[in-house]
């Protein structure tokens, strides 16, 4: 492999503010005709601080309730149903209630919503909407707080004194989702979590954004949590990367490790269902089978067994564990096999 | 006429399947919420009513001249009339005008209003100018007073004619909301790709874009029902048309000016029947209503 | 064979009287799609690539320009009568959750069509069923499964192949298929995509591929030719490899340059061209369109307008007053 520095391997000053995250366990179940399901099951995931994570997931993998969990934001009729979610300065989440809860968002949690370009209040002024958000946090100082957004949206490239006196229909997809970036930071938040921060925009939009979220993150000393179905955007902007299918991550560690040599055999077909710009692209293979919803997710074994070519028999009974290589996580019998094997040899 | 309608070669028994699917889901979706289940029985009870009950009354209801204003007991239980008559039998027979006035003028209501509605949002241009324009002049005539006017050359003996007028009166709001629903539905994929199919017209309209409103007309068709039978009942109660024929509004315009029922108790009953009459009826449409969005979309109705 | 001539399209944006304004959304493109041959199309949103589809598969009309169908100009012909040139050119939405009627199930949804070219060809009520299978089965469904469900008991990539199957029941020459894939599954877009091709292959269906993803682009349509469109415009067009590989216009360089880069699968290309500004439409532009984001413009690229030509060493066509291959795209590592 060449050896390339990671353009952020260790988080530039090491920021007192940037918190840590640890998610211990974390189930949810959502209530359904057919009694309650599992969104998410077991989820283990530690977001360094001043670190990037990126999840990756399709429809159905859970990657959105994640998110919202960490707020403890989880709608009825779903519920977190065990776990922990333990962020720095805070304690854990799960256990907030009420007000609390409030202050914490926004404050310390930033959230980006998906699909943000149409997250804005259409009959507010983007300037309104801020001094909202302000006076709902209790912020004494309104004018320090404009002129902070005014400060974040300039450092985004946009005229701040425009973008705050505009309406949402007059901006454009990518300045709002920009402004949806800046009313998550302007609370002084550490820890931003962005849900599929570049849907729906184009290429070139999408590169200015995953730049800006990079940007900004160093210069301000962030924990960042981004959540995507695309592995194109974790791939730029991502350190560590997470992999989710049918509400478990099934393989961690650093972004590059897990592009360069995937291991969990979900992680390889999704990288080779991928057309590429260059190389053989009769090599781009689709995965088979379908994702699975909330309905049709195994109750036992491995969740990605009906799709797997390493599928075996004990796949069909024992849910796979977690487990540690290093900073390689997989959780998958065939790749327990495989590791079990080579230390034997 | 399998122009019109090529399901009509599909082999029977998928038209059937897709029958008694529906009804079966229709049966679910009443059985999820007991309140439908109520509605659903109410607005059952009131059209038996409206059909057969008069069958079980003579033509001249008896009266009994011992028992004028009688309080409610076993024999009558909404007491007796000005006149000594049954108020329950009053209503009963009362209910055959009165709801066939209402079905009427929904009839026509949603008849006119969807096919004007449905025309003007899906031919666009021109058609819709004029159309929207009729609509709006139809709109600005006060309902009432037109009425009032009206009543004073026809006499509205038959429910069939004052359903007539009520509905012939009441198109226009639903023509602009079928019209605004067309319009956003047009553009949808699924009505491009059956234009771009080349199916025609009538497919179109019938097949794909009526369905996709039927939970919004039926809604509009229930709600045109308890709009007809205020209407009327309103009328007859202001005395504006004369007492030919048994009405639930000539009971209340008896009880309250001829037997002062808003100051002595004694013609109460008389007044309060077809009043509850009336908000059982509404009652039953507007929990019905709550059902019409899942009784009409396969998904909901399937879940 | 399709071609089109000068195609232009000015949407007028509503406002009062005085502010209404004009939308150029198309500025006299020139295209032409052999039989069973595959085309792309990619520009940003709203570059106009989506409606030069939607006017090549008659859903919109074009205010100058001509297409031309199998040799016949579509505006010698009374609008009815370009009716059934139009039905050979089946637009694939990019939504197929609105491009299915929600109250009709599989079956109904394909026996329409089929009614109606079993009724115009003589054919008998049976052959309609038989068909519909034929067809869901060709693009890889199970019959017995699908045909009485409903689109919400389908999911995604099953019913954009629902929506190819119908499209297929009037016997297309072409498909066009617009961003065909970008609401599906990222594990299912491969599926979706190597069916058009194999339908290419198979059935010798041209596609009209519309999309802002080079990548499918060049999955989809091997061999065949790209069109990178700018504001209505085509700035460069050739054989799909051609251009990934050496691309000349800088909007086709930026374009490949904001490709996301598998970085530990690839490296990033070393000249990455980045715009010097976000495209603002309320500007006029008296040269070449994309002078004011250009990285490389210059007075002259401001004033003057450069036309789609093939000129220096470079085989594909050009809008580039400036041509100069850059090496943009990403690069696969060697394994270690």
């Amino acid at each position: 492999m060449t050896v390339e520095t990671m353009p952020k391997a260790v988080p530039p000053v090491p920021s007192k503010t940037a918190p840590g995250v640890r998610v211990g366990g974390l189930s949810v179940v959502y209530k359904t005709s057919a009694g309650e399901l599992p969104a998410i099951a077991g989820i283990n995931l530690d977001l360094v601080p001043g670190t990037i994570t990126g999840v990756v997931g399709e429809s159905g993998s859970g990657k959105s309730t994640l998110a919202l969990s960490l707020l403890n934001a989880v709608q009825p009729p779903g519920r977190i149903a065990a776990g922990s979610v333990e962020i720095d300065g805070l304690g854990d989440v799960v256990a907030l209630r009420g007000e609390d809860l409030r202050k914490a968002r926004g404050r310390h949690i930033g959230y980006v919503f998906q699909a943000a370009q149409n997250s804005l209040n259409p009959l507010k002024t983007v300037g309104k909407q801020l001094l909202d958000l302000g006076r709902s946090h209790g912020v004494s100082d309104l004018r320090a707080l404009v002129r902070e957004a005014k400060e974040l949206l300039g450092r985004m490239g946009m005229d701040g004194a425009r973008v705050l006196d505009s309406h949402q229909h007059e901006l454009s997809g990518g300045m709002r989702q920009r402004v949806g970036i800046m009313l998550a930071l302007v609370l002084n938040a550490h820890l931003v979590v962005l849900d599929e921060p570049t849907t729906a925009l184009d290429m070139i939009t999408q590169a200015t954004i995953l730049r800006i979220i990079r940007e900004v993150h160093e210069e301000r000393g962030l924990t960042t949590l981004v959540i995507t179905h695309d592995l194109g955007v974790v791939a730029e902007v991502a350190d560590r990367l997470a992999v989710m299918y049918g509400g478990r991550i099934v393989e961690q560690g650093p972004t590059r490790e897990v592009l360069g040599g995937p291991r969990h055999p979900y992680t390889r077909g999704l990288l080779r269902a991928i057309p590429r710009l260059v190389g053989d692209i009769d090599e781009a293979r689709a995965l088979p089978g379908r994702p699975p919803t909330l309905g049709t997710v195994p109750r036992e074994g491995c969740v990605f067994r009906e799709r797997c070519p390493l599928r075996m028999d004990v796949c069909d009974t024992v849910e796979p564990l977690a487990i540690a290589d290093g900073p390689r996580i997989v959780a998958c019998h065939a790749v327990d096999a495989a590791a079990a094997k080579e230390t034997k040899a | 006429m399998s122009d019109m309608n090529p399901a009509v070669a599909l082999p029977g028994n998928t038209r059937a399947t897709l029958r008694r699917n529906f009804w079966r889901g229709v049966w679910r979706v009443l059985k999820r919420k007991p309140s439908r289940m109520a509605g659903a029985i109410i607005v059952l009870a009131f059209a038996f009513m409206g059909v057969f009950g008069p069958m079980f009354y003579p033509d001249q209801l008896p009266r009994d001249d011992n028992a004028l204003y009688a309080p409610p007991s076993w024999a009558h239980p909404f007491g007796t009339d000005f006149e000594g008559t049954d108020v329950l039998a009053l209503v009963i027979t009362g209910s055959q005008y009165v709801l066939l006035t209402g079905l009427v003028t929904a009839v026509i209501t949603i008849v006119l209003g969807t096919g004007i509605g449905l025309f003007a949002g899906f031919r666009r241009g021109r058609w819709d100018s004029v159309l929207m324009r009729i609509t709006d002049m139809k709109l600005t005539i006060p309902g009432l007073p037109l009425l009032l006017v009206l009543s004073t050359i026809w006499k509205f003996s038959s429910a069939w004619e004052m359903g007539l007028v009520l509905g012939l009166l009441g198109w226009g709001g639903v023509a602009r909301a079928v019209r605004s629903q067309t319009l956003s539905l047009r553009e949808r994929g699924f009505i491009e790709a059956a234009r771009g199919l080349g199916l025609s017209t009538t497919h179109i309209i019938g097949r794909e874009l009526l369905p996709s409103m039927a939970p919004f007309i039926a809604m509009n068709m229930l709600i045109a029902v308890t709009g007809a039978v205020y209407a009327q009942v309103g009328l007859f109660f202001l005395g504006v048309l004369p007492f030919e024929a048994n009405n639930w509004g000539v009971m209340l315009n008896l009880a309250v000016f001829g037997g002062g029922a808003l100051t002595t108790t004694a013609a109460l009953p008389y007044l309060l029947a077809p009043l509850l009459a009336i908000l059982l009826l509404t009652l039953g449409i507007v929990l019905v209503v709550d059902a019409m969005d899942e009784i009409f979309n396969p998904r909901l109705r399937e879940e | 064979m399709i071609t089109g001539t000068g195609i232009t399209k000015t949407y007028k944006q509503r406002g009062n009287v005085l502010s209404g304004r004009e939308v150029k959304a198309l500025r006299g493109v020139d295209f032409s799609i052999e039989k069973g041959g595959a085309v792309s199309f990619i520009g940003e949103s709203g570059c106009g690539k989506t409606t030069l589809g939607r006017i090549i598969a008659g859903l919109e009309t074009h205010d100058g320009g001509e297409i031309v169908i199998d040799g016949v100009p579509m505006s010698s012909l009374k609008p009815r009568k370009r009716e059934p040139y139009f039905r050979r050119i089946q637009l694939i939405h990019q939504d197929p959750y609105s491009a299915l009627n929600p109250t009709r199930t599989v079956h109904q949804t394909l026996a329409a069509p089929l009614a109606l070219r079993a009724r115009r060809t003589g054919r008998p009520g049976s052959w309609m069923d038989e068909r519909a299978e034929e067809l869901l089965a060709l693009v890889g469904l199970d019959p017995g499964y699908v045909l009485p469900r409903y689109p919400h008991q389908l999911s995604g990539g099953m019913r954009q192949r629902v929506v190819i199957a119908r499209a297929l029941t009037v016997d297309p020459e072409m498909l066009v298929a617009d961003e065909a894939t970008s609401m599906i599954d990222v594990s299912l877009r491969l599926g979706i995509l190597s069916l058009l091709k194999d339908l290419r292959e198979r059935l010798g269906v041209s596609v009209l591929f519309i999309t802002h993803d080079v990548a499918t682009a060049r999955y989809i349509g091997e061999g065949g030719d790209l069109y990178v469109i700018y504001r209505g415009q085509v700035v460069e067009r050739g054989q799909v490899e051609t251009i990934i590989e050496n691309p000349v216009h800088p909007y086709t360089q930026s374009l490949l340059s904001a490709i996301p880069v598998l970085h530990g699968l690839e490296k990033p290309g070393e000249q990455p061209v980045v715009p010097t500004a976000a495209l603002d439409e309320s500007k006029t532009d008296d040269g070449c369109l994309f002078a004011r984001r250009c990285p490389f413009s210059t007075d002259r690229c401001a004033s003057e307008v450069p036309s789609l030509a093939v000129t220096g060493a470079f085989p594909q066509e050009h809008s580039c007053f400036y041509p100069e291959r850059r090496s943009v795209v990403a690069t696969p590592l060697e394994a270690a």
